[in-house]
């Protein structure tokens, strides 16, 4: 498993509302299955002095971790304040934040990856399911009885997207070791290729399922150096062109976008890619 | 979100960047406008979003003696299909020499990126072809204020200097309007130094609620519908509804149909969570559309309710034929419920996708 395991001890941004309460039941529950140290204590400024599911609140991060031992954070803060609940997160010393929000404004992003960039703090995120080791710990929104035990890593970009490809590998006796929701949003903390090269430092993990979409290059970019089989589903090859960005984020990036583009990117590179999700446990049997 | 050229010349020349003089006028209002006396020659602009302006006939040399003729046709002109209900009229600028500035986002370094090049005025991805090394590229760290002096001179490559001071106010725009995208092509050099001739600036959708933007433009009113909603639509001109969950699964429903021959009506994704409310009204928007002939339901979550998005889908009744894919909680209720009304349930995404395909066929 990369990045986190059963003796890390979590805290939860934005513990109070719906999303963080309901979340951090099910990691907890998750934890106890597994005999992991789960949810710590939660954050939610001007909530603090509270219990919500048994867990203690705080105002700030910095709070939480002067009473408790933890050292990742899985974040539900609304997108006009997720930046800066990643910022202080890291500002209190933890090494890993978790970013579940979507509709963060993309400069926060910037300067929330950035920062915590320098206080040591590796994001994952935003707008993603999380972190899921099966048999380890739960760090996110992802169904937990899809999965099962295993060494193949999955890294996405989506979110249900991840639940049913890991849905197919569990149904065809493929266990996971980790699955790694890295989010949709243009600018993401890990990226394919950081999260491969933790993969390929995991021991128990022997080969990696990579779910893109269309929109950049960094599928290519992760896949490219890749020391551990990799195998690709790319969504998006009927969507219409996403002109948003316009041609100079194309020029920057040398094509960006496509999905088909991608998929060719891919497959000249030698990394087989499934047309279907249902092929990829075939794929994966092959590869092993 | 798109702004209008004339809309980002005036942000533009807030922040200290020149822009020609001119005016804006709308289809349909008074034709009694005044240009200064002293503008002999001007440039009537079709504001549209589209690529080509110029080439498509968007844009028409004038002078006073054929400016209203050239107004009046043009506002009965459509520009790449799209009809013209407003027009920037401006003076004609005395060009010395065109560049190219712009600044966008860098997935790859996570940083704003600033595009500069001598050779502007034509289209940029021209430049690329041609003549790649003329364009010079760099990213400006997330959490400097400034843009740093050495990427300053390393843009310019021996530009003029006082470009420098373009690029620093274009980057206080792309940093404070929260934009995804701030071009000028071309910047202008003129006897009377710089000017932005033509200007663009796409908002990031996510950051309107802080810059003063109640509603988004660019959505259609079926798209704003489903924003309102908390859904996330596309309209495509196919016959099959799509209804998934999560932008990735439900764009991979609408590639599974479009690989096995179907033709997609729509991508629309309910979100994390959906309800019995937020599912009929999905349903109902579809149900709706007129060229819909079949509903494919694509819906898996750990935490959505089956027995809720059967509820929801019943309570829509609209006509057309819906199929239905359920994964989660509450999976055999969920089922229960609409088999026993006779809704086909499928248990995989590739029959489910292959059963609509049929219907719509």
């Amino acid at each position: 498993m990369i990045y986190a395991d059963r003796n890390t001890g979590v805290i939860i941004g934005g513990a109070t509302g719906n999303q963080g309460s309901f979340h951090m039941a099910r990691m907890n529950q998750y934890a106890q299955q597994v005999g992991g140290k789960g949810v710590v204590a939660g954050v939610t400024p001007g909530k603090g002095g509270r219990e919500v599911n048994g867990v203690p609140i705080y105002d700030s991060y910095s709070d939480a971790v002067r009473e408790h031992d933890a050292s990742a954070a899985v974040i539900f803060v609304p997108g006009s304040a997720a930046g800066d609940s990643v910022m202080e997160a890291a500002d209190a010393g933890l090494d890993l934040a978790v970013v579940i929000t979507e509709h963060i404004p993309v400069h926060d992003v910037m300067r929330a990856v950035s920062y915590a960039g320098i206080r040591g703090c590796r994001v994952i995120g935003p707008n993603c399911p999380g972190i899921l080791s099966p048999g380890e710990i739960n760090m996110g929104i992802m169904p937990v009885h899809l999965a099962s035990q295993g060494n193949v890593g999955v890294i996405s970009r989506s979110g249900t997207l991840t639940y049913e490809v890991v849905h197919e590998l569990t149904r065809s006796g493929i266990g996971q070791s980790s699955i790694i929701g890295i989010g949709g949003d243009p600018v993401i903390g890990q990226t394919f290729a950081d999260v491969i090269e933790n993969f390929t430092n995991d021991p128990l993990t022997r080969a990696v399922v990579i779910l893109g979409e269309l929109g950049g290059n960094l599928e290519e970019e992760g896949a490219r150096d890749a020391d551990l089989p990799v195998v690709a589903f790319i969504a998006g090859t009927t969507a219409p062109p996403d002109k948003r960005m316009g041609h100079a984020g194309a020029i920057v990036t040398g094509g960006e976008g496509d999905a088909n583009a991608k998929i060719a990117r891919l497959r000249d590179m030698g990394i087989p890619v499934a047309d279907r999700l249902s092929e990829i446990p075939a794929i994966i049997k092959r590869v092993l | 979100m798109k702004l209008k050229e004339y809309e980002a010349k005036t942000i533009l020349e807030k922040a200290g960047i020149r822009i020609p003089r001119g005016l804006c006028i709308k289809k349909g209002s008074s034709q009694d406008f005044q240009l200064s006396p002293d503008i002999p020659r001007m440039v009537v602009k079709a504001q549209v979003e589209v690529a080509g302006r110029g080439k498509a006939g968007g844009i028409l040399m004038a002078d006073a003696n054929n400016l209203k003729e050239s107004v009046n046709s043009l506002f009965q002109a459509n520009i790449k299909g799209i009809p013209v209900q407003e027009i920037l009229i401006e003076e004609r600028l005395e060009i010395l020499h065109e560049y190219y500035l712009s600044i966008t986002i860098d997935r790859k370094n996570k940083a704003p990126v600033i595009l500069f090049t001598s050779e502007g005025g034509v289209e940029i991805e021209e430049v690329a072809k041609r003549k790649p090394d003329a364009i010079r590229t760099a990213s400006v760290y997330p959490l400097l204020s400034t843009v740093p002096g050495f990427t300053l001179r390393y843009l310019l490559n021996g530009a003029p200097k006082e470009i420098s001071g373009v690029i620093q106010a274009l980057y206080n725009v792309f940093i404070e309007k929260d934009a995804l995208l701030a071009e000028i092509n071309p910047l202008v050099m003129t006897p009377d130094g710089l000017y932005a001739a033509d200007a663009k600036l796409i908002l990031d959708d996510n950051a309107l609620f802080r810059q003063g933007i109640e509603e988004n433009r660019d959505l259609s009113e079926h798209e704003r519908e489903a924003c309102a909603h908390g859904f996330s639509l596309v309209e495509l001109d196919g016959n099959i509804g799509v209804i998934g969950n999560g932008a990735g699964l439900t764009m991979a429903t609408v590639d599974l149909i479009t690989r096995m021959g179907g033709k997609p009506a729509d991508f629309l994704d309910v979100g994390g969570g959906a309800d019995r409310n937020r599912v009929a009204k999905a349903v109902r928007l579809l149900g709706a559309m007129p060229d819909i002939s079949v509903i494919l339901v694509n819906l898996l979550g750990g935490i959505t309710r089956c027995d809720e998005v059967a509820i929801g889908i019943i309570e829509a009744g609209v006509p057309q034929q819906i199929i239905v894919r359920l994964a989660g909680t509450n999976e055999a209720e969920g089922k229960e419920l609409l088999s026993s009304r006779g809704y086909q349930m499928l248990d995989t995404m590739e029959e489910a996708v292959s059963a609509a395909v049929e219907v719509a066929s």
